[in-house]
């Protein structure tokens, strides 16, 4: 049997989420083991945090009105208001408090006064706008390895390990040096952040290939709402990897103003304060008037419309670095040039489904935190509380319980399987090829979908499965770093995802948020607003929904137009 | 083409020498050449993301962001490091792995060894004192001076060309090292034992002010102004090592004659040894040093301008 190591608390991931569940887990007293499939930190889309919201939650009304744009613009309906309260009280009390403990720098003025994103949603920042984010886990990484926490860095988890009732732990791969083990934990936390890397044009990262999802639908968790998903609207077309530079449609610090799109004929069709001044990160507004455009020829999902600030006084934009840098780095001068830009597949409401009083799953030992789960859209904030509670909980339950052993048959199954796709020839499918087919298929199933293009993308992905993945080969058989091994990886993962995401958008019969199908226009409260649950058991797939209790807020109407909702 | 983007020229292709080493099969390197479809604005990134897609589906290169937040994706364009994600392709490349680093395969270097000193320097903030809660008492004009280091992704960029470093065995941080470390040590709520950290650890006064490490930094810190001189000056003041004893011998030297005598500051600094004793007898016959000179304590015309211009300018700070 390969090398095992045993644990009380396994944390999977190395993003706000993962990094707060490390910290508070070890806070609790349990012996916490950390795998990351990149570099912890400096991996997954925590690093990209801009501003963080600062609300007063002092008075119920004002606590409402934050919840307000959490509930109605953010997660269309479909959050739990419950945890909205909790984690809003959170925010505020304690996490800007932990990270400035450790030193992060949350901007002042000259009088040491904390300088305010003052819109609809207040908002701080560290050290200064659009760099939050390398500050926030730059700090979280140094305190994680000052304590001496296990942490093993650009290892990907494969499988989780189940003894048929329980999650006991999981097997990795250390791509660096192709070696295979396994973790036997008490607890497990899933914190894989959100999976971006999923269409053609996407504002994620290799790594970023919906590996937890995948891996809690192969052990038998729920998804919900894994359709719920986002799409930027002002990303830079080009160059190709650059196209996760996203023009904020919120408001620059020290103003009200944000960029605005323009069609192919020069006409603004969207700005924040004229056509979503109900959310300050109006981002499923910003797509649906642009299909609007698309359909009339104004522009396409791929450029043809363009977004800048040549409203704005340069000085102000300049003040803010990565706005300006990617300006001077295009050779555009910001206060005169509009910069094209095209869709990108972003991050997702959906999720596993959990319990987000624990962070529990269904399946006992299984955690989740961040932006993989059902219950919240995501940021860095509301994912550093899911950390700390699953956190907490897995540690506590940990500390009480005793370790299962793992399975030998499963683990030598599982090192099968990925030792399987180490197989060099000259000819074959290369796994990149398949990768980029996938994303592809989720690419053309677009923002405008309907029955027939569900049926098309289902179909495209069983023969991605089919065709394609049985005749996966190498270049090289190298253990160490063999990027082509990693992609196979990432292929079984995607097409698990993909195909949930495709089978939960067909059960969804109704348009919400970022979500739009053509065959159901509207909006459905009445039926819709519930977690649209699948999950496959024994290769069958399941659906059921469950209800959202909606105890502070609910939509004023229970049906209307897709495009006549403003959230 | 749009009204509003730039008109240019497309060039039609880039051509690229890779760089390939399995360590573990390989016993040397080798290139490989591909010829890649030129696409609008494109990066150096863009160029290894076609390679993979295309033609070299195994090769092993780091990114993590492409966005030049995580600082994982520096490599040797041409002999120069260059953010990958950040840099625009040129139509001739070769490309290297980061010079310095040990290689894992291909362009991926081993972080490992700047993290293990790293972890060596106390790289949190150790509070003066307790703290009381959000938000703490501070100013923008008290972290001002640390801003530009703050800006740091450690992309090692700097590292692999530093001098000193490229010196078997030279004991020196290293200048992204000395970043993180001026940043606490500047800052007002540290109260770590940064002196003999940055004195005794990194030994910061091995650096030789060359700028090379400012002239690669892709985020244009001023690396030698602000991070490592005031760490000099930290470490002077507290005056324990050699590197130290060294500064203030040449400040003492030059303000008592009001030129450099290198006898006397070696005497200063080292101390009289038997080393030192031979080191003079070969450079006497050289006329690398006057003894006489040295000993009579004679100061250069002017030399009385020189001390009171010294003694101004400790007012003025």
């Amino acid at each position: 049997m390969v090398d095992v190591i045993e644990t009380d608390v396994l944390v999977i991931g190395g993003g706000a989420a993962g990094t707060n569940a490390v910290l508070k887990a070890a806070d609790r007293g349990a012996k916490v083991t950390m795998v990351v499939k990149g570099l912890i930190g400096k991996s997954g889309c925590s690093i990209f945090a801009s501003h963080l919201p600062y609300h007063d939650v002092s008075t119920k009304e004002k606590d409402l009105d934050r919840l307000r744009y959490s509930v109605r613009y953010y997660n269309h309906y479909l959050t739990d208001q419950e945890y909205c309260i909790r984690m809003g009280a959170y925010m505020r009390n304690e996490f800007f408090g932990d990270l400035e403990r450790l030193g992060v720098y949350w901007r002042r003025d000259a009088q040491g006064r904390l300088m305010a994103i003052t819109s609809r949603v207040p908002a701080i920042v560290a050290h200064k706008q659009g760099a939050s984010g390398p500050i926030i886990m730059d700090k979280r990484r140094r305190e994680i390895f000052r304590r001496g926490i296990p942490v093993y860095e650009e290892c990907a988890v494969t499988s989780l390990l189940t003894d048929g009732e329980r999650v006991v732990g999981a097997t990795v791969l250390d791509y660096r040096r192709g070696k295979f083990f396994a973790i036997a934990a008490k607890s497990t936390i899933l914190a894989t952040g959100h999976s971006d890397y999923l269409a053609t044009r996407a504002t994620g990262t290799r790594e970023q290939s919906a590996d937890g999802i995948a891996m809690a639908l192969r052990v038998g968790a729920e998804l919900a709402n894994l359709e719920i998903q986002w799409w930027h609207a002002s990303d830079v077309l080009e160059p190709k990897a650059w196209m996760r530079f996203h023009l904020y449609p919120n408001p620059l610090m020290g103003t009200q103003e944000t960029s605005r799109l323009y069609n192919s004929q020069g006409e603004m069709f969207y700005e924040q304060k004229t056509h979503s001044s109900g959310s300050s990160a109006p981002y499923t507004e910003q797509i649906r008037r642009l299909s609007r455009e698309v359909l009339a020829g104004k522009a396409r999902w791929d450029g043809g419309y363009y977004s800048g600030y040549d409203h704005i006084p340069p000085e102000i934009t300049k003040a803010h670095q990565h706005q300006a840098k990617v300006w001077s780095k295009l050779g555009l001068d910001v206060g005169k040039d509009r910069i094209e830009c095209g869709i990108t597949w972003h991050m997702r409401q959906g999720g596993i489904n959990v319990d987000t009083e624990r962070m529990e799953t269904k399946l006992p030992g299984l955690y989740v935190a961040g932006g993989l789960g059902c219950h919240y859209l995501g940021g860095v904030g509301p994912v550093s509380y899911d950390g700390k509670v699953a956190g907490e909980a897995a540690a506590d339950a940990a500390v009480a319980g005793g370790r299962k052993p793992l399975s030998e048959q499963a683990v030598a199954a599982e090192e099968g399987r990925v030792f399987g796709f180490l197989r060099a020839s000259g000819d074959g499918v290369r796994p990149i090829q398949a990768k980029l087919r996938i994303r592809e298929i989720m690419w053309e199933l677009g923002y405008v979908k309907n029955e027939q293009k569900f049926n098309a993308a289902l179909d495209a992905l069983q023969a991605v499965r089919r065709e394609l993945v049985p005749q996966l080969s190498l270049q090289s058989t190298s253990r160490s770093w063999n990027t082509g091994w990693m992609d196979a990886l990432d292929v079984c993962s995607m097409l698990d995802a993909c195909e949930a995401t495709v089978r939960s958008g067909m059960n969804r019969k109704e348009s919400r948020g970022p979500f739009y199908r053509d065959d159901y226009p509207y909006v459905d409260n009445e039926n819709w607003m519930c977690r649209n649950i699948v999950s496959r058991v024994n290769g069958e797939w399941r659906s059921r929904t469950q209800p959202i209790p909606t105890p502070y807020l609910t939509p004023e109407k229970s049906r209307e137009p897709f495009f006549e909702a403003d959230y | 083409m749009s009204p509003f983007s730039k008109q240019t020229t497309e060039p039609d292709k880039v051509r690229v020498r890779l760089y390939r080493f399995d360590p573990a099969v390989d016993r040397t390197p080798r290139y490989e050449a591909y010829e890649v479809p030129h696409t609008p604005r494109m990066r150096i990134m863009d160029v290894l993301n076609y390679v993979h897609e295309n033609m070299a589906v195994d090769f092993g290169y780091r990114w993590l962001c492409s966005a030049k937040k995580c600082g994982t994706c520096a490599v040797n364009v041409n002999g120069s490091p260059k953010l990958a994600c950040w840099e625009e392709a040129e139509l001739e490349m070769t490309i290297e792995p980061l010079s310095g680093m040990q290689v894992i395969r291909d362009l991926v270097t081993s972080r490992d060894a700047f993290e293990a000193l790293l972890a060596t320097l106390s790289p949190t903030l150790v509070r003066k004192a307790e703290y009381r809660g959000f938000p703490e008492p501070l100013t923008a004009i008290q972290l001002a001076p640390t801003a530009h280091l703050r800006d740091c992704i450690q992309c090692l960029a700097c590292q692999s060309v530093c001098p000193v470093l490229k010196q078997p065995d030279s004991g020196f941080a290293g200048p992204a090292l000395l970043v993180a470390l001026s940043e606490l040590a500047q800052d007002p709520r540290d109260g770590g034992d940064r002196a003999r950290l940055a004195g005794e650890v990194a030994q910061v006064f091995k650096c030789v002010s060359c700028y090379e490490c400012e002239r690669v930094c892709p985020v244009d810190i001023p690396i030698v102004g602000e991070a490592i001189e005031p760490l000099k000056r930290l470490v002077y003041q507290a005056g324990v090592v050699p590197g130290a004893r060294h500064a203030r011998a040449f400040l003492d030297v030059v303000k008592a004659r009001g030129y450099l005598n290198a006898a006397v500051l070696a005497l200063k600094t080292k101390g009289l040894t038997l080393n030192a004793l031979r080191l003079a007898l070969r450079l006497v016959p050289r006329g690398k040093i006057d003894l006489g000179k040295a000993f009579l304590k004679r100061g250069a015309p002017g030399a009385k301008v020189i001390s009171k211009t010294y003694e101004s300018s400790e007012e003025v700070k």
